[in-house]
């Protein structure tokens, strides 16, 4: 426990130096992105999320879609999941109402860690297996400008996780954008939620937003689910606060600070595959400065996540239930620079330093991971139509290890000490704008996901948390994901659409196994164990067609397919019994295919759409011998609708039907998913 | 009268050089001058004197931009003089005409500390005015950051990133 404190304390120090600094920043001439500005100015979304650098989609050299707040609105989701089930290329798994993974281009299972989440550019994982706990993210549906995706490695800019691919949420700026929103909602499943949404000037120079919102529903009902996994489906809720404060302290200096509180219970599998609910208090708080100093736009930020967990799960044969406790923190500062040279050159250089920690049992102690990281992105107007972006980024990492480890799990502080990591990313894109109609986009990037605290550190003996002994792996080697990927996009303007395509190839080297699906040795008097462990490699391929649009006289369509193929080359599995949940080959849908199409007309607007996938294999864990078995989710139709009626400037009335055409599907090993309607009264003044 | 009025008018917006959405581009290009222009914005709009085509553009674009035209935070306010006119100033931004750009107006335009801004992409290349836009079928922004730098014009980092400079 004194480790535990010594180490926060030094931790605030770090922190509490970066935020003086901030305030000594020298002042200068320009100041940090305009999005609303730019985005009126070039007709379309701008991001800085690919380069660092502000860009438009089309001359991003990534594959990038942005999802707008009148596509979020349109859409009728309550969560960002929801949102997000209807972007080509991405794979959500849906477990009850608010609890959800997402994975981009295969790859998705429980508990992903390949997927690298922020709120205006704060990481926002769990540390645990480097997971997203969606329902817990402290932004509400009303407050987001724009939702981005970015497809592929991204590591160059974000570090570890950025593997499968990066969604940054953006939110309104509060002293350029004054959003005030109230809603409630109400529908099936005993649902209930409500958001409200304040933006204040303060003075000329600043403004601060202030949101709060949260639902509670009843679980999706467990159909034909073991027994034992029905003891820890209690009903979830969730509540956030957020704090978004923005101030030009010059016209050429901006700073900001940014706080949130939330609360949240799920229901939800566990990487195992069994069910487990866990309830969360999170804490965030971000400080930073931003000002052009004659060499550039000089950034320097810094934030903690804090988040308590308490965890109630059953697992394994036979049933077996076990709490356990955590303390996860993630803190960091980063430093940027992002400078112009001469009129065809941009550069931008990053230091980051992060440390993420877990305290908790399953360690015996405290875990953390130190990591040290520079970066470089050099981007090249070679002609007007051709620019070159090449991004490099180095990662150092170190483990630092506070406690006793179990004897029988065979770790020792030594080991954990011994860590050292240092992996280079990269990102590479080359953009040829052919004609005005026509963009072609050629990029190749290296990946690295660092193994997770989870799975170095994870010490639960023989009788802990079921009939098997569950050890990570100190020395684990990062798992390396090359991506090679052509994309072709063009304008459409005869039917007012934009088609988009990309073909890519993706090859993932020592495949990381969590402790819970890594290979199976046997202890001294006999019982299983199961270790994290390098298994292999995986390879991916796939495509994406999506065509969009929309017309003057008030209709919107968009159509598109994706493909997305992995194979696994690993020693799991190989048998004739399943014994271990990495399993990627046919994990997710192969095929996908969504289709919508909207109206928008004095009052009213109304918007229809639907997702068509292949069927796909999961994994769960239950009662008997193998504690695993596989469960194939037949291919299915979701369809979802919204109607609204603008009431008066000021107020709107919705309806929306998520899976409108079944009252319940098979969508993954768990529960069923349940349609879901949901009426709103929502109100922007 | 109100017929032919509206023709006229017609009839001007398609021989401008420029069109109602690239003044639009203009209004929210020049919030991202460093120190922005103030919000009701003057623009000259500078014709060759002695060049009826060229007078007649500067009329027709000013006939767009009416007595104010707004584009995010700017409203445009007109005013059509000849080059020698630019000397008296009270402008921050300065619309070329057709058959306006050449030495004559980028030495008053830099003279005036004023944006010089025209539709064609070559008199920016050849450093006679700063910025060209184009509005379709994509909004492009082409600034000579020599020519722009000479008339003391500066621009947002951001803006800077995302336009072509030469």
């Amino acid at each position: 426990m004194a480790a535990i404190l010594i180490s926060a304390t030094t931790r605030s120090r770090r922190l509490a130096a970066a935020v003086s600094l901030m305030a000594c920043a020298a002042a200068a001439k320009a100041q940090s992105v305009d999005y609303q500005g730019l985005e009126q100015l070039f007709g379309e979304p701008v991001t800085t999320s690919v380069t660092g650098k502000p860009q438009r989609v089309a001359d991003a050299p990534a594959n990038i879609e942005i999802i707008t707040q009148d596509d979020i609105r349109r859409s009728g989701a309550t969560n960002i999941p929801d949102v997000l089930a209807f972007v080509t290329g991405v794979d959500v798994r849906t477990y009850g109402p608010g609890a959800a993974d997402v994975g981009i281009r295969g790859y998705n299972q429980s508990a992903n860690s390949r997927l690298m989440v922020l709120i205006n550019g704060r990481q926002v994982y769990m540390v645990d297996y480097g997971r997203i706990l969606w329902a817990s993210l402290p932004v509400e549906m009303d407050e987001i400008r724009q939702i981005e995706v970015i497809k592929g490695p991204n590591s160059a800019l974000y570090g570890f996780n950025a593997v499968g691919g990066v969604i940054n949420i953006i939110t309104y700026d509060p002293t350029k954008e004054k959003i005030n929103a109230a809603s409630a909602r109400g529908g099936t499943q005993d649902y209930a939620s409500g958001s409200v949404v304040g933006t204040a000037a303060i003075g000329d120079t600043a403004g601060i937003r202030l949101s709060a919102g949260g639902f509670q529903a009843n679980n999706f009902a467990p159909g034909p689910l073991d027994t034992v996994d029905s003891r820890t489906r209690e009903r979830p809720f969730t509540g956030n606060f957020n704090a978004d404060g923005r101030w030009h302290v010059t016209p050429s200096v901006d700073a900001f600070m940014e706080g949130s509180y939330g609360t949240t219970r799920l229901s939800q599998p566990s990487p195992e595959g069994a069910l487990f609910t866990e309830q969360t208090h999170q804490w965030s708080l971000r400080a930073g400065v931003s000002a052009d100093t004659g060499l550039g736009v000089f950034t320097l930020s810094a934030y903690q996540n804090t988040t308590y967990l308490r965890g109630d799960a059953v697992t394994q044969t036979p049933p077996f239930l076990f709490l356990e406790h955590e303390q996860q923190e993630v803190a960091v500062i980063e430093a940027n620079d992002l400078v112009k040279i001469g009129t065809d050159h941009t550069l931008r250089f990053a230091l980051e330093w992060r440390d993420d920690s877990d305290a908790t049992d399953f360690v015996h102690g405290r875990l953390a991971d130190i990591d040290y990281a520079a970066a470089l992105m050099w981007d090249w107007q070679i002609t007007p139509e051709i620019t070159a972006t090449n991004a490099a980024r180095i990662d150092h990492a170190e483990i630092r290890y506070s406690g006793v480890p179990t004897a029988a799990s065979g770790l020792t502080v030594a080991a954990f000490d011994a860590v050292r990591i240092t992996e280079p990313s990269l990102n590479s894109g080359v953009v040829w704008k052919a004609t005005g109609m026509d963009t072609f986009r050629l990029s190749l990037a290296r990946g690295v996901r660092l193994p997770t605290l989870v799975e170095q550190g994870i010490q639960s003996d023989f009788g802990t948390t079921g009939p098997v002994a569950v050890y990570g792996k100190p020395n684990l080697l990062p798992a390396i994901t090359w991506n090679a990927e052509i994309d072709y996009d063009r304008q459409i303007p005869s039917i007012a659409s934009v088609l988009r395509t990309a073909l890519f190839l993706q090859r993932t080297d020592n495949v990381i196994a969590t402790p819970f699906g890594g290979p199976i040795t046997f202890g001294p008097t006999g019982y299983p164990i199961t270790t994290a462990a390098n298994v292999g490699y995986s390879t991916a391929a796939g495509m994406e067609l999506a065509i969009r649009g929309h017309a003057a006289s008030g209709w919107r369509w968009n159509l598109s397919y994706a493909l997305a193929a992995t194979t696994d080359h690993t020693s799991l599995n190989t048998g004739p019994a399943i014994v271990s949940t990495e399993l990627y080959t046919r994990s997710v849908p192969e095929h996908v295919v969504i289709v919508g199409a909207g109206f928008s007309r004095d009052q009213w607007e109304a918007d229809l759409m639907a997702r068509w996938q292949s069927s796909f294999v999961d994994t769960r864990s239950i009662l008997g011998t193998p504690p695993l078995r596989f469960v194939v989710v037949n291919n299915y139709v979701t369809v979802n609708a919204r109607i609204a009626y603008r009431l008066t400037n000021q107020v709107t009335l919705a309806l929306v039907a998520r899976q409108l055409n079944s009252a319940s599907l098979v969508t993954t090993a768990g529960v069923p998913t349940e349609r879901r309607l949901i009426a709103s009264l929502t109100a922007r003044f | 009268m109100a017929v032919v009025l509206i023709v006229a008018l017609t009839h001007a917006a398609r021989a401008a050089s420029f069109a109602a959405k690239d003044l639009q581009v203009l209004g929210r290009a020049i919030a991202f001058m460093q120190p922005p222009p103030p919000p009701d914005a003057v623009v000259a709009i500078a014709f060759m004197a002695g060049n009826a085509d060229s007078k007649r553009d500067a009329e027709a674009i000013a006939a767009l931009i009416g007595s104010g035209l707004a584009a995010g935070h700017a409203t445009l306010r007109p005013r059509v003089v000849d080059i020698a006119g630019l000397s008296a100033g009270g402008f921050s931004v300065v619309i070329a005409a057709a058959g306006a750009n050449g030495a004559q107006l980028s030495a008053a335009a830099k003279a005036a500390k004023a944006l010089c801004v025209t539709t064609e992409a070559d008199a920016v290349r050849d450093g006679v005015c700063a910025m060209a836009i184009t509005s379709e079928p994509r909004v492009e922004i082409i600034v000579n950051h020599a020519a722009a730098a000479a008339a003391g014009i500066d621009f947002a980092a951001a803006f800077r990133m995302m336009i072509r400079e030469m």
